[in-house]
C-alpha cells in the first residue's frame, strides 16, 4: 500500500530526488539476464505498470529516469518473451528468493514505534481503531524498525543462511542477500540447479524452512494400534531435520529404547508429535512462504528505491556489520522544511534526529524517509 | 572388464534399449504373431493386462525372450484397445512391476558394478537423475533439485523434504523410497511409448483379443460422480468467519476461498457476495479477480482450489481429525449424490 499523502509539494519534491538518484545510481549491478526479466513498477498515484521488458540497463534507466516510478520490480522468471501476457511468457525457470520480514518475527519492541494511520485523514493514532481525529477512516499500520528489530531479523537471516549452505548445498556464489530497503532481507539464489523447480517443490522447499510437517515417523516413531512402536528409518536420523530433533532430544541411530523412553515420558505418540512441533518452531526460520512458492511474481529490483521508505536495496555482504539506516541511506541531504504529523527519534545515515515540533528543517534523505512512511508532508513554505 | 546387462535384467526392464535392440537384431515381423505358436505369449500378455485392470501386480517371470515379446505384446494390445483408462492403469501396473524387481535388485545385487550399470540405464538414461547407490548400505544419494522435482508430484507427507535425510545439497533414500520415486515417470515412459507407436497392421490374433478385452473394459471408468457438500472444511470456515467479522483476510485466504467456492458450485455472484463483508471491499476490484479465477477474464485458466500442503504451508490450514489424509478441502464433508 502507498502510505504518502498524494499532495503537489509530495509528489514534486520526491520524483525530484528519486529522478536524480536513478540518473546518478545507473549501474544495477545485481541485475542478470535483464533481457529475460518482466519489468513492472508502481507510480505515485500507485497504479501498477507490468509486463515491461527491456534490453540492456540502458532502456531501464532511461525508462526510470523519463517516468520516475515509485517502485521498480523485476521478475524472479526467465522467460523466453517477458513482455507477453502471463501464459505466453514461455517460463524458462526462476530464482528461488526468500523473504524475512521484521512484522513477522513478533518482536516484542515492534508496538513501540509503530504508527497507526488514518486511511481518509492522515491522522496518526496511537492504536489501531476508528480514526480518532475524522471517526470515520480505519488506521493501517507503520513501522520505524529499530535497532533491536534489526538484530533480531539478521539473527533469522543467519539461520537461513545455515540451511541454504548446510542443508540444501547450495554455494556461497549462488547466493546474496539484499535488505529490502524497508523491514526486511531478501536472499536470493540464483543457482541454475534450483532454477527448474516448479512451484510445489519450492513449496517443500519453503516447508523445510519453516520446520513445516515433520512427521514423528521420520524419527522413527510410528503409530501402533492404540498406542506406538520404534522402527528407525533405514536411511538414517542423522541429517537434516532428522538430526536436529535427534541432537535435541540426545538420540542418535543406536537410540531406540531411549526414543521410546522419550516417548513414553511424552504421553505417547500426539504428546510427542507435540515436543517435535516444539523444536521444529525453535529452529525454524520465519520466512514468507508465498513469496517463494510463486514462481512468476515481481521483486523489488537491487539498487532501486523502497517506496515505503525512500531507503534502497541493497547488497549485504556482512550482515553483522551492515546498518540499514546508513548502509541503505543512498538519498540527498540538502535541506527542506516538513510537516510532522507525530512526534519521534529516528537515525539515519549515522545521525539521530529528534523531532519535535510540527514544521522542522531536516535532511531530504529524512524528509523522503517520513513522507514515504506517511508521517510528514513537504511543507509549502520552502 | 566391461559389465553389461544380462538375460534375467532384460526379461525384468524390457522397456530398455537392450530389450529393443535384441527385437531388431532378431529381425521380427509383426506377422509373425499370427503363427500358433505365439498364442501362448499372446494369452501371457492377456493375462497380464487383466490383472493390472483388477489392480494387481503381474509378478510372473519367465525367461527373457518371452518377457520382451510379453511386453511387445501388451504395448500393442493397449494400442489396440485404444481407452485412455487402461492406458494410464496398465502403465502404472507395469511400472509398479519394474519397482518391485528394481528395489530388490537394487538391494540384494552384490556387484556393486553390477548396481551401478542398472542405475545408469534406469535413473540416469531414462530419466536424467544422477543417483549414487553405496554399495555396502544400499542407501541412494541424489540432489536436492532432483529429489524435489520428482517428490512433488507425491502428495503423501513422507515425500516432503523435511520428512527426508538431507544433507549438502544431497538426499538420502533406501532403495525401496528411491524406486518409487520414479515410479510416476516409468509409468509416464510406457504411457508415451503406447501413445507414439505407430502400427499400421495389428496383427489378427492380437487385434481380436484386443476387442475382446475393449468390450469387456469399456464404460468401467465412467467414475466422475457428482458430489453435495454436507460441510465446509475448517479452514473454509475460519474465512468466512474473519470475513464475517469485518475483518481483511490476507490475500491467499481471499484466493482459497473464492476458489473452493467456485469449485463447489457457487455462481461468481454468489462468491462476490461472501466478500461484501471485507472492510476493503471495492465491488470492482472483487468482481474482475471472482471472474478471473473461474476462468473467464484474463488469462482464461480456471484456477483450482489450493491443496491442503499449499494451505498448511501457509497458515492458512485448521484441520480437525476429519482432514486426517485429505489432500486437498474439496474433498472434505461430501457425499456422493445416487
Amino acid at each position: 500500500m502507498n502510505q504518502i499523502e498524494y499532495t503537489n509539494e509530495n509528489i514534486k519534491f520526491l520524483k525530484d530526488i528519486f529522478r536524480k538518484y536513478y540518473f546518478e545510481n545507473k549501474y544495477f549491478p545485481y541485475l542478470y539476464s535483464i533481457e529475460k526479466r518482466e519489468f513492472g513498477y508502481r507510480k505515485f498515484d500507485s497504479l501498477v505498470v507490468r509486463h515491461l521488458s527491456f534490453k540492456n540497463i540502458g532502456e531501464l534507466v532511461v525508462e526510470l529516469v523519463r517516468n520516475v516510478p515509485l517502485d521498480v520490480y523485476y521478475s524472479n522468471a526467465y522467460y523466453g518473451f517477458p513482455s507477453n501476457p502471463i501464459n505466453e511468457k514461455q517460463w524458462e525457470g526462476a530464482d528461488l528468493i526468500f523473504d524475512i520480514d521484521i512484522k513477522d518475527l513478533n518482536i516484542p519492541c515492534f508496538h513501540e514505534h509503530t504508527y497507526y494511520i488514518c486511511n481518509l485523514c492522515g491522522f496518526v493514532n496511537s492504536e489501531q481503531k476508528l480514526c480518532v481525529n475524522c471517526n470515520k477512516g480505519k488506521t493501517y499500520d507503520i513501522s520505524i524498525p529499530c535497532k533491536r528489530c534489526f538484530t533480531a531479523i539478521k539473527k533469522e537471516a543467519a539461520k537461513l543462511l545455515e540451511f541454504l549452505r548446510s542443508d540444501l548445498g547450495i554455494e556461497e556464489k549462488f547466493i546474496e542477500v539484499f535488505f529490502s530497503g524497508n523491514a526486511g532481507f531478501h536472499f536470493h539464489v540464483n543457482d541454475p540447479g534450483m532454477r527448474n523447480l516448479d512451484s510445489n517443490s519450492r513449496s517443500s522447499v519453503t516447508d523445510y524452512i519453516i520446520g513445516n510437517g515433520f512427521m514423528c515417523e521420520s524419527i522413527g516413531v510410528r503409530k501402533y494400534r492404540n498406542g506406538f512402536m520404534i522402527k528407525l528409518p533405514k536411511s538414517g536420523i542423522m541429517n537434516g531435520w532428522r538430526k536436529k530433533i535427534a541432537s535435541s532430544f540426545g538420540i542418535n541411530q543406536k537410540s531406540e529404547l531411549k526414543l521410546k523412553h522419550l516417548v513414553e515420558a511424552s504421553g505417547g505418540y500426539d504428546g510427542f508429535r507435540n515436543e517435535i512441533n516444539r523444536i521444529t518452531k525453535k529452529f525454524g526460520v520465519h520466512i514468507d512462504s508465498q513469496v517463494t512458492n510463486d514462481i512468476h511474481r515481481v521483486f523489488r529490483l537491487p539498487g532501486s528505491i523502497n517506496g515505503k521508505s525512500g531507503l534502497t536495496k541493497t547488497k549485504c555482504d556482512d550482515l553483522e556489520s551492515f546498518n540499514p539506516n546508513n548502509d541503505a541511506c543512498m538519498l540527498d541531504d540538502s535541506e527542506v522544511y516538513i510537516n510532522l504529523k507525530t512526534k519521534l527519534k529516528i537515525n539515519l545515515k549515522n545521525n539521530n534526529f529528534k523531532l519535535d515540533n510540527v514544521l522542522e528543517k531536516v535532511p531530504s534523505y529524512v524528509a523522503v524517509y517520513l513522507v514515504c512512511k506517511g508521517l510528514a508532508t513537504i511543507s509549502k513554505n520552502q | 572388464m566391461s559389465i553389461k546387462l544380462g538375460s534375467s535384467e532384460l526379461a525384468k526392464y524390457p522397456f530398455l534399449q537392450e530389450a529393443s535392440d535384441y527385437i531388431q537384431e532378431t529381425k521380427f515381423d509383426f506377422a509373425e504373431f499370427d503363427r500358433p505358436e505365439m498364442i501362448h505369449i499372446i494369452n501371457r500378455a492377456v493375462e497380464k493386462l487383466e490383472n493390472e485392470l483388477k489392480g494387481k501386480i503381474y509378478s510372473n517371470l519367465d525367461e527373457y525372450e518371452i518377457e520382451i515379446m510379453t511386453f511387445l505384446v501388451s504395448l500393442l494390445l493397449i494400442k489396440s484397445i485404444g481407452l485412455e483408462e487402461v492406458s494410464k492403469k496398465c502403465s502404472l501396473f507395469e511400472a509398479m512391476r519394474v519397482e518391485r524387481f528394481l528395489s530388490t535388485d537394487l538391494s540384494v545385487e552384490r556387484s556393486s558394478q553390477k548396481k551401478k550399470l542398472l542405475v545408469q540405464k534406469i535413473f540416469q538414461d531414462l530419466f536424467d537423475i544422477n543417483i549414487d547407490v553405496d554399495s555396502t548400505s544400499s542407501i541412494c544419494k541424489l540432489s536436492v533439485p532432483d529429489y524435489l522435482l520428482r517428490a512433488s508430484k507425491m502428495y503423501e507427507q513422507e515425500w516432503k523434504l523435511i520428512n527426508r535425510s538431507v544433507k549438502d545439497g544431497y538426499v538420502y533414500l533406501d532403495t525401496d523410497e528411491a524406486v518409487r520415486l520414479i515410479r510416476n515417470e516409468l509409468s509416464n515412459l510406457i504411457y508415451t511409448r503406447v501413445k507414439n507407436m505407430k502400427v499400421y497392421e495389428v496383427p489378427i490374433l492380437i487385434k481380436s483379443k484386443a476387442d475382446e478385452l475393449r468390450k469387456k473394459y469399456s464404460g468401467r471408468y465412467v467414475y466422475r460422480n457428482q458430489f453435495k457438500i454436507l460441510e465446509y472444511p475448517p479452514c473454509i470456515k475460519h474465512a468466512m468467519e474473519i470475513i464475517n467479522k469485518g475483518e481483511n483476510l490476507p490475500h491467499s485466504a481471499r484466493f482459497m476461498l473464492a476458489t473452493y467456492m467456485l469449485a463447489i458450485g457457487k455462481t461468481e455472484e454468489e462468491v462476490i457476495e461472501i466478500f461484501k463483508n471485507s472492510p476493503d471491499y471495492n465491488e470492482k476490484i472483487t468482481r474482475y479477480q471472482v471472474e478471473h479465477l473461474a476462468g473467464k477474464k484474463g488469462s482464461h485458466i480456471k484456477y483450482s482450489v489450493p491443496s491442503c500442503d499449499r494451505l498448511r504451508s501457509e497458515d492458512l490450514c485448521f484441520a480437525v481429525k476429519e482432514c486426517e489424509n485429505l489432500i486437498n478441502p474439496i474433498q472434505f464433508g461430501r457425499r456422493k449424490l445416487t
